[in-house]
């Protein structure tokens, strides 16, 4: 029973102020075991505040972010999932799905994760799952038209993972779940 | 839980009912469970049967129910679940998730005191299937109680009780397997020919292979008819009928149904089961409903405790008060987790037995307020047995309490309570103390929740349910306080007039030896034997030393009206006969007044000795009392005393400045600091064994004092060791060891300081010095072997050669006689 959260592209604070304060209240620490984030948070209070919701924290470097030294990929392992990260504005075209799936077999991860879109989206592809958490401030996109803030809260469990959507659309918070088994299981690797 | 029971018919189970409860009894796990109220008093096999099924259905109903898997889709329930609702983030209360990481939150503290739980035990304790069962049951019972919540303590009180279940399945399984043929009817077990009539059948043929599976089975496992095992596994294979399901034992005892049994313990453990102490109590920080104080629960038994302890033992509960030890420093462990952390398991488990077995149910009920005790603790026999257990252990180490002046060490001494105990006699203090607590009547109003100990108040009868020294409060409490503070004072104006007035006389050695004559004197009774005459006449000193004694006893004395005499002449060392035998004159009556003074003193901080040690001091005390001649007459004591006497002063000499204040401050401290006794004998022991303790306090000092004037004083020691032995088997070694350790010291005040501090010394420490006293004794006799008593007759000389072996031969007495005492303790 682990849960991991999956967000970025905050661009605080060029394109926004903070997190929406619906979406602050509800990420408490103790809760969730690790955070991943795609990148563009851009500024290392961020960091710093991600930080108190998970001491496990994983970035990868997005194209504004002030920190240079965060890696352009990053895999882990989490039970028997193996999660791959990364920003995205490397894999073109922006968002494509067989593109990601190419990054996805060149990490051989289960579930890729990856942003720069500001839209969420989820496939599951090829045995594996590619997600993408979109902006959790909903910031400005050049190549998006309506972003709404949003984020992913992955249940990981044994073989099977639910992924939860949290989405703020007019003001409210709506929730949607996907349910992914993983037909295999996974050899432990040393990450 | 009580109910008309119908008794039933079937053969195994008709033997006398109370076999039958015995029988079930046996096991800790049954009596306890009946005595916590689970089981029916005298059950049948059907109520137990229900009983326990209810029990445990209620238990796996609540399992399911309360533990939450959030992966477990609702099922019959809305098909869309409100993800809104049911997501992992949700700040709504009632969503599986938000209960599901409030029992994550509740488990994880659960864990980590389990992970604590008994580490000595750990083979058992720590297993992860006991481990898991009893993070479920205490998960279980915090949830079902979320007002008292999961609080530290719990685990240990439902960790004896799944220990206790599981070593009945055990016995239990155990028992089946090796009288396996009580249970199963080989019968049963054979096969039967294809045509089953049975007049053809043929008996003997299955008897005879009965026989021979019996037999093949060795020598080892006879069949044994039932008489002849042993009683308690003979009903215990009466009471597991092979025919029915499972038997009574097997209906309660069942390997399966352990955590369910476990739970229902716990939860009659915490609740009280309709009683009056419920466990759950002491662990919530809310004042209980009808408690007259408003304090917390526990806090409130915790000042019962105390009053108990006032009752029973009030100067070691002043003692306590003064230092400051509030009751729940301690207490809170104590009574939370009904003692489990102070004895190990297995002694635990008997303590455990005790106080289950006491009934719960609350007294008082019909009565008055004024008649109800202001304590809920005392307000059953359960409760009242846990608030005497719990004083009773207090005063098992009651002497080490009142070995220190600290708080701290107290605590750390009641906290770490002492490995190796005499459990018996511990419980059935308890039990004896339990009686006097539910005995005590006390008015509410009288009773003050202050920490102050109030000792006018009440009419607690004096009961004395041990043999020790404890304090009759009634009589005691008469005497105010001031009075013998008073007392003390005009003492210690006449101790320091006294100092200043020898102080211009004589050189500090007489000064020194003039006091411990004093003491010594003060404690003699009796005749003055010619041999102290013959003393008397050796030296200057001895005069110094008389009126010493004169001031002393005069000093001591003052308390009788009979002491009249102001015959202290500080200055006049010309009459000594005349003072000599006014000294004598006055050791009488002083030592009389002393010891009423004794008896009817009330020390706050006395200390009271226990019989033991009073008996010892007594010995030694006894010895060697060169002035009086009366100690067969007396007690021991006061053979003390005249141990005490110039004897031994002359023999040693003592230069050392600090000795010389302490015979003059300590017998006063005696006198005040006295142990409240009931009898005269038993008073008088008690102020001998007091400045015997003092006295030994400088042995050290005495040893070295002694050795440097042993020329000196060779002449004196053959005079004095002669009227010793003439007065007293008991080697004088005590006497003179004593009076030189009452050699005077400087100043009185530090005197009065050491005294206090030396009156609470251990008894070993005095008993080593006394042996050390025993030593010197025999070297002085040696000594005196080799002094050349020029100045003493032939005969007195003889005397002394005869009777310095004599001396030799009590000192040793007495050391293997201490040694004896020591090794009792």
């Amino acid at each position: 029973m682990v849960l991991v959260l999956a967000l970025g592209d905050l661009h605080i604070p060029h394109r926004a102020a903070d997190l929406p304060p619906k979406f602050k209240s509800m990420l408490v620490p103790g809760k969730i075991q690790h955070i991943i984030c795609t990148g563009n948070l851009c500024i290392k209070e961020v960091q710093d505040y991600l930080k108190t919701l998970c001491p496990d924290l994983h970035i990868t470097r997005g194209e504004y972010d002030e920190e240079t030294r965060y890696p352009e990929t990053k895999t882990l392992t989490i039970g028997q999932f193996k999660l791959g990260l990364c920003h995205g504005h490397q894999v073109i075209p922006w968002g494509d799905l067989d593109s990601l799936a190419m990054l996805q077999r060149q990490l051989d991860v289960d579930i890729l994760v990856t942003g720069h879109t500001h839209q969420f989206t989820a496939y599951k592809h090829e045995g594996g799952v590619v997600i993408n958490p979109g902006s959790a401030t909903g910031a400005y996109s050049s190549i998006t038209y309506d972003v709404n803030p949003s984020f992913v809260l992955m249940d990981i469990d044994g073989l099977r993972v639910v992924v939860y959507v949290y989405e703020l659309i007019d003001g409210e918070v709506k929730v949607d779940k996907i349910d992914f088994k993983k037909t295999t299981a996974t050899t432990h690797s040393a990450h | 839980m009580s109910r008309e029971i119908v008794k039933e018919e079937a053969p195994p189970f008709s033997c006398v009912v109370s076999a039958e409860n015995r029988g079930l009894a046996s096991l800790r796990s049954v009596r306890w469970r009946l005595n916590l109220g689970i089981l029916p008093p005298s059950p049948s096999v059907d109520d137990l049967r229900r009983v326990t099924a209810d029990s445990r259905r209620r238990y796996a109903g609540l399992r399911r129910q309360l533990l939450v898997d959030p992966h477990v889709a609702k099922h019959g329930g809305s098909n869309s679940p409100d993800l809104v609702m049911d997501n992992p983030l949700s700040q709504n209360p009632d969503s599986t998730w938000g209960r599901f990481f409030r029992n994550a939150e509740l488990e994880k503290m659960v864990s980590q005191d389990l992970s604590r739980l008994y580490p000595e035990l750990g083979s058992y304790f720590q297993a992860p299937g006991c481990q898991g069962m009893l993070r479920r049951i205490l998960l279980l019972w915090c949830l079902k109680h979320p007002e008292s919540g999961y609080r530290q303590g719990m685990h240990e009180l439902l960790a004896p009780l799944l220990y206790i279940l599981h070593v009945d399945v055990e016995r239990l399984s155990e028992v089946r397997k090796i009288h396996e043929d009580h249970f199963i009817d080989k019968f049963d077990g054979l096969s039967f020919e294809e045509n089953d009539v049975t007049y053809s059948f043929d008996f003997k043929k299955v008897l005879d292979s009965m026989e021979d599976e019996v037999g093949s089975q060795g020598n080892s496992k006879k069949v044994r008819s039932l008489d002849e095992l042993d009683p308690e596994i003979q009903t215990i294979i009466l009471l597991t009928d092979a025919y029915g399901a499972e038997g009574e034992l097997g209906i309660v005892l069942s390997e399966k149904f352990m955590e369910h049994d476990a739970y229902c313990m716990f939860e009659a453990l915490m609740s009280g089961a309709g009683g009056s102490v419920a466990m759950a109590d002491f662990f919530s920080p809310i004042p209980a409903a009808e408690s007259q104080s408003g304090l917390p629960p526990v806090i409130e038994a915790s000042v019962a405790l105390y009053h108990l302890l006032s009752i029973v033992d009030s100067s070691l509960h002043s003692h306590l008060v003064e230092l400051g030890v509030e009751p729940q420093y301690f207490a809170l462990r104590w009574l939370r987790v009904l003692f489990g952390r102070e004895f190990s398991l297995h002694d635990l488990l008997v303590v455990w037995d005790e106080i289950l077995t006491a009934d719960n149910s609350p007294l008082h009920k019909d009565s008055g307020n004024e008649e109800s005790s202001c304590f809920n603790l005392l307000n059953s026999h359960r409760g009242a047995l846990i608030a005497a257990m719990a004083v009773s252990m207090i005063l098992y180490v009651r002497s080490s309490l009142f070995a220190t002046e600290n708080a701290t060490t107290c605590l750390r001494r009641l906290l770490n309570f002492p490995e190796n105990i005499n459990l018996k006699k511990l419980v059935a203090k308890a039990k004896s103390l339990q009686i006097l607590a539910l005995n005590s009547k006390l008015s509410s109003s009288s009773f003050t929740f202050d920490v102050a100990y109030n000792r006018s108040k009440s009419a607690v009868s004096g009961h004395n349910p041990s043999p020790g020294p404890v304090s009759p409060t009634t009589p005691l409490s008469l005497v105010p306080d001031s009075y013998w503070e008073e007392k003390w004072r005009v003492l210690h104006k006449a101790e320091e007039l006294r100092q200043d007035s020898l102080d211009k006389q004589a050189p500090s050695g007489k000064r020194r030896w003039s006091d411990k004559v004093k003491l010594v004197l003060s404690r003699t009774e009796s005749d003055p034997s010619p041999a102290r005459a013959e003393k008397y006449k050796k030296g200057h000193r001895s005069s110094v030393r008389r009126s010493l004694l004169e001031d002393l006893s005069r000093h001591l004395g003052w308390k009788e009206d009979t002491e009249t005499g102001d015959c202290f002449d500080t200055s006049n060392l010309e009459d000594r006969q005349s003072i000599e035998v006014q000294v004598e004159g006055q050791n009488e009556t002083s030592i009389d007044s002393i010891c009423t003074a004794e008896e009817r003193c009330d020390s706050g901080s006395g200390t009271s000795v226990s019989e033991e040690n009073s008996s010892v001091f007594s010995d030694p005390a006894s010895s060697g009392s060169s002035t009086t001649n009366d100690h067969e007459n007396d007690t021991e004591k006061s053979s003390v005393a005249s141990n005490l006497s110039s004897d031994e002063i002359d023999d040693r000499h003592l230069n050392n400045p600090e000795d010389s204040p302490l015979p003059v401050s300590s017998p006063p401290e005696d006198v005040l600091l006295n142990y409240p006794h009931e009898n005269e004998s038993s008073g008088k022991m008690v102020s001998a064994l007091k400045q015997k303790r003092h006295l030994s306090g400088r042995f050290q000092w005495l040893l070295k004092l002694g050795r440097n004037n042993v020329s000196q004083e060779a002449s004196d020691k053959g005079v004095i060791t002669e009227s010793a032995k003439s007065a007293n088997r008991d080697s004088k070694s005590n006497t003179a060891d004593s009076s030189t350790a009452g050699s005077p010291s400087n100043s009185s005040p530090t005197i009065q300081r050491d005294v206090v501090d030396q009156n609470v010394m251990g008894t070993l420490k005095n008993l080593g010095q006394s042996m050390l006293e025993h030593i010197q004794v025999l070297e002085s006799v040696f000594q005196q072997d080799r002094v050349q008593v020029g100045s003493l007759d032939n005969s007195a000389k003889n005397n002394l050669v005869g009777k310095g072996q004599v001396t030799a031969m009590t000192a040793l007495k007495e050391l293997r006689k201490i040694s004896n005492l020591l090794l009792e303790m």
